[in-house]
């Protein structure tokens, strides 16, 4: 089969794996090599979903002998197999950095014989990337579940980041869509990692030559709409992740109905919106300081979609404001709907020089779309207060007629 | 207001500034611009003066390194008509240290470090959006159009990163290319630009990106207007990925 056969082939079954992050570490340049990688993540372009494009994200084989019900790649598909051998992989890898088309390689793979001949396949590509061709670039390792744990080391050693699926937010829900699949492997190798990433921090901390392991983390990815779990439970679920297996990232991919399956939900499209409102909420338990309780409960355990989860949560609070502006601290400014990390940040830097007025809000950079309605400037309001909150609901649903209703589709973080 | 005027050249800018801020002048009563020679133009013409442009530039990083950071992406920004507000941003970062860039609420702090803010948000977009082609004799060149002057860092990113290749960037409107040889990089104009021919190898690697780039897309989520809203069309001209199996 032709290479660019395959590329189209591997590359169209890697699509629907969302991660596409290059941050989280830098690397110099190894002496006689080639490519670094930069802290903050570089994207190299954007394709026609919007996404960001910053890594070689392929399949080093979609020839599968699972049969996951919500899979592209599922045994049972009629779609045509491919597989690359290490070396293309690695050309490709190369060449592509050389073009500066990409920050480096992001590999997974269908599983074609056993997790741990798939994992040594991919461990060598990457081994071989690193030593062979001294290549400092990113690069990013699905790990299979079910693979040893000298292979997974191995991953960690060569990989600047490492990831294993969580595939679908319950163990119900796998053992009915992927009932090849087990939580318990799926978990394992992920406590697994988490401990040697801590164990090379603390040797790192004592040797600046001790080996790093996976230096940008591991992160994960589960798919959304396609089992029955609410938003709480994806929440919570993210949670834990976050709080004991310290992980960077947990990645929520709304389902894209491929297969006909009935144990699969009908859905006209990909939910989205949804979508989008988990990664608003992930953000708020990563670097707003909620937690999952705070965002949703039992009664209502699904994200409002109307508005993003902190206007939500400000509405079912009216008691926390209006918030000062002038004598807030970090974390209370950041509960404001529509004042984000960046602002907080600007406004505790800028009101060390002289109090901030209305004027100097919008000068600051601060969007007041929502902001407004929840805010004093040294004891002046901006919008008339007192609103009831059912009003205030009413206002910020229908905007004061100088805006256009939000798009229903938004941007998909990639970065971070 | 005092007018003082200077020759157009970001060290004369610098040099410029240092000389008002000697001269004990309010910067805040004080105009500075660039020398445009016309018959009635009023104001005194500050000479460009590279050892005090270097001292400047040395206080400045004692006292704000930060500022000195900002100064230096202000300057890609190639914008003019804002050089009274640079002065009075660098007479501030004297007043108030490395924090001057905190101060947004004042008008003169907000346009430096907004302009330098697009310039270097540009720079970072450059870094990911340079591509660079394999012409016949083995070298490689990366042509571009950026709006803000970024050639200078955006070499230095490059030469750290394709070590081992040697590469030519060209900045197609400005006339400017840097060289990397795999040792230095050198800076130069262009008088005359002809593009060479692409090596064979060139055109099979383009041709694989682009399917990438075309199967990457999930249809299902086709959005378009984000894919603009985050590469904006003016970038596109040089993008392998977008050109169609066309020859530019």
């Amino acid at each position: 089969m032709e290479l660019q056969q395959k590329i189209t082939i591997l590359s169209g079954a890697a699509r629907y794996d969302a991660s596409c992050a290059s941050s989280g570490c830098s690397n110099d340049t190894p002496q006689r090599g080639m490519g670094n990688t930069s802290q903050g993540g570089i994207c190299h372009s954007w394709s026609d979903d919007g996404r960001c494009i910053s890594l070689l994200k392929i399949l080093l084989s979609n020839d599968c002998r699972y049969d996951c019900a919500y899979c592209v790649n599922r045994s049972s598909n009629p779609v045509q197999r491919a597989s690359f051998t290490a070396r293309e992989v690695v050309d490709l890898t190369m060449e592509f950095y050389r073009r500066n088309y990409i920050e480096g390689l992001f590999l997974s793979s269908a599983v074609r014989e056993s997790p741990d001949h798939t994992m040594e396949e991919m461990v060598q590509v990457a081994e071989i990337l690193r030593n062979e061709e001294r290549f400092g670039g990113y690069i990013h390792l699905k790990i299979i579940p079910g693979s040893s744990s000298d292979l997974v080391r191995r991953a960690g050693l060569a990989a600047d980041r490492i990831s294993v699926n969580i595939e679908l937010p319950s163990g119900e829900s796998l053992k009915r869509l992927a009932p090849q699949k087990r939580k318990e492997s799926i978990l394992a190798p992920m406590k697994f990692i988490g401990s040697e990433i801590g164990t090379s921090l603390v040797e790192r901390r004592k040797s600046r030559k001790a080996p790093r392991f996976a230096p940008a983390g591991q992160s994960t990815q589960m798919i959304i709409g396609a089992s029955p779990e609410t938003d709480l439970q994806i929440l919570k679920l993210s949670q834990g992740l976050y709080s004991r297996m310290n992980l960077k990232r947990v990645y929520y991919s709304a389902f894209v109905p491929v297969n006909d399956d009935n144990r699969l939900p009908v859905l006209s499209s990909p939910p989205l919106l949804r979508e989008h409102r988990l990664y608003q909420a992930d953000w708020l338990l990563r670097f707003y300081g909620f937690s999952a309780e705070e965002i949703l409960s039992d009664d209502a355990p699904n994200l409002d979609e109307s508005f993003d989860p902190k206007t939500a949560w400000a509405l079912r609070h009216p008691e926390f404001y209006p918030v000062e502006i002038n004598r807030a601290d970090y974390a209370t400014l950041l509960r404001v709907p529509g004042i984000g990390v960046t602002s907080a940040k600007r406004i505790i830097a800028a009101r060390r020089f002289a109090p901030i007025t209305p004027e100097g809000m919008k000068k600051i950079g601060v969007v007041m779309k929502r902001a407004k309605y929840f805010i004093i400037c040294s004891g002046r309001p901006f919008e008339k207060t007192g609103q009831q909150p059912a009003r205030l609901r009413q206002t910020l649903l229908l905007g004061d007629g100088s805006e256009l209703a939000a798009p229903r589709q938004l941007v998909l973080p990639g970065m971070g | 207001m005092k007018k003082y005027l200077y020759d157009g050249t970001p060290e004369g800018l610098v040099s410029a500034i240092s000389s008002i801020l000697e001269s004990g002048d309010d910067p805040q009563q004080v105009f500075l611009g660039v020398r445009k020679d016309t018959l009635f133009e009023e104001g005194l013409f500050l000479r460009n003066d590279s050892a005090k442009a270097e001292a400047l530039f040395e206080r400045l990083r004692l006292r704000a390194p930060d500022a000195v950071h900002t100064l230096w992406y202000f300057m890609m920004a190639e914008t003019e008509d804002i050089e009274s507000s640079l002065m009075r941003y660098v007479a501030l970062a004297f007043e108030h240290g490395n924090q001057v860039n905190g101060y947004l609420t004042h008008p003169d702090v907000k346009a430096v470090v907004g302009t330098a803010r697009k310039a270097g948000r540009e720079l970072h977009r450059m870094k990911g959006l340079l591509r660079f082609e394999q012409l016949r004799d083995g070298t490689w060149l990366a042509r571009m159009e950026p709006d803000h002057n970024v050639i200078q860092p955006l070499a230095h990113h490059f030469s750290r990163r394709l070590r081992g290749q040697e590469w030519f960037i060209y900045d197609v409107r400005r006339r400017s290319a840097a060289h990397w040889d795999g040792g230095v990089i050198s800076f130069g104009t262009v008088e005359q630009f002809s593009r060479p021919e692409l090596s064979e190898e060139e055109k099979v690697m383009q041709q694989m990106w682009q399917t990438f780039f075309k199967t990457i897309a999930i249809p299902e989520r086709k959005n378009p207007r984000l894919q603009k809203s985050n590469m904006p069309a003016k970038y596109w001209t040089y993008l392998i990925e977008k050109q169609d199996g066309q020859n530019r």
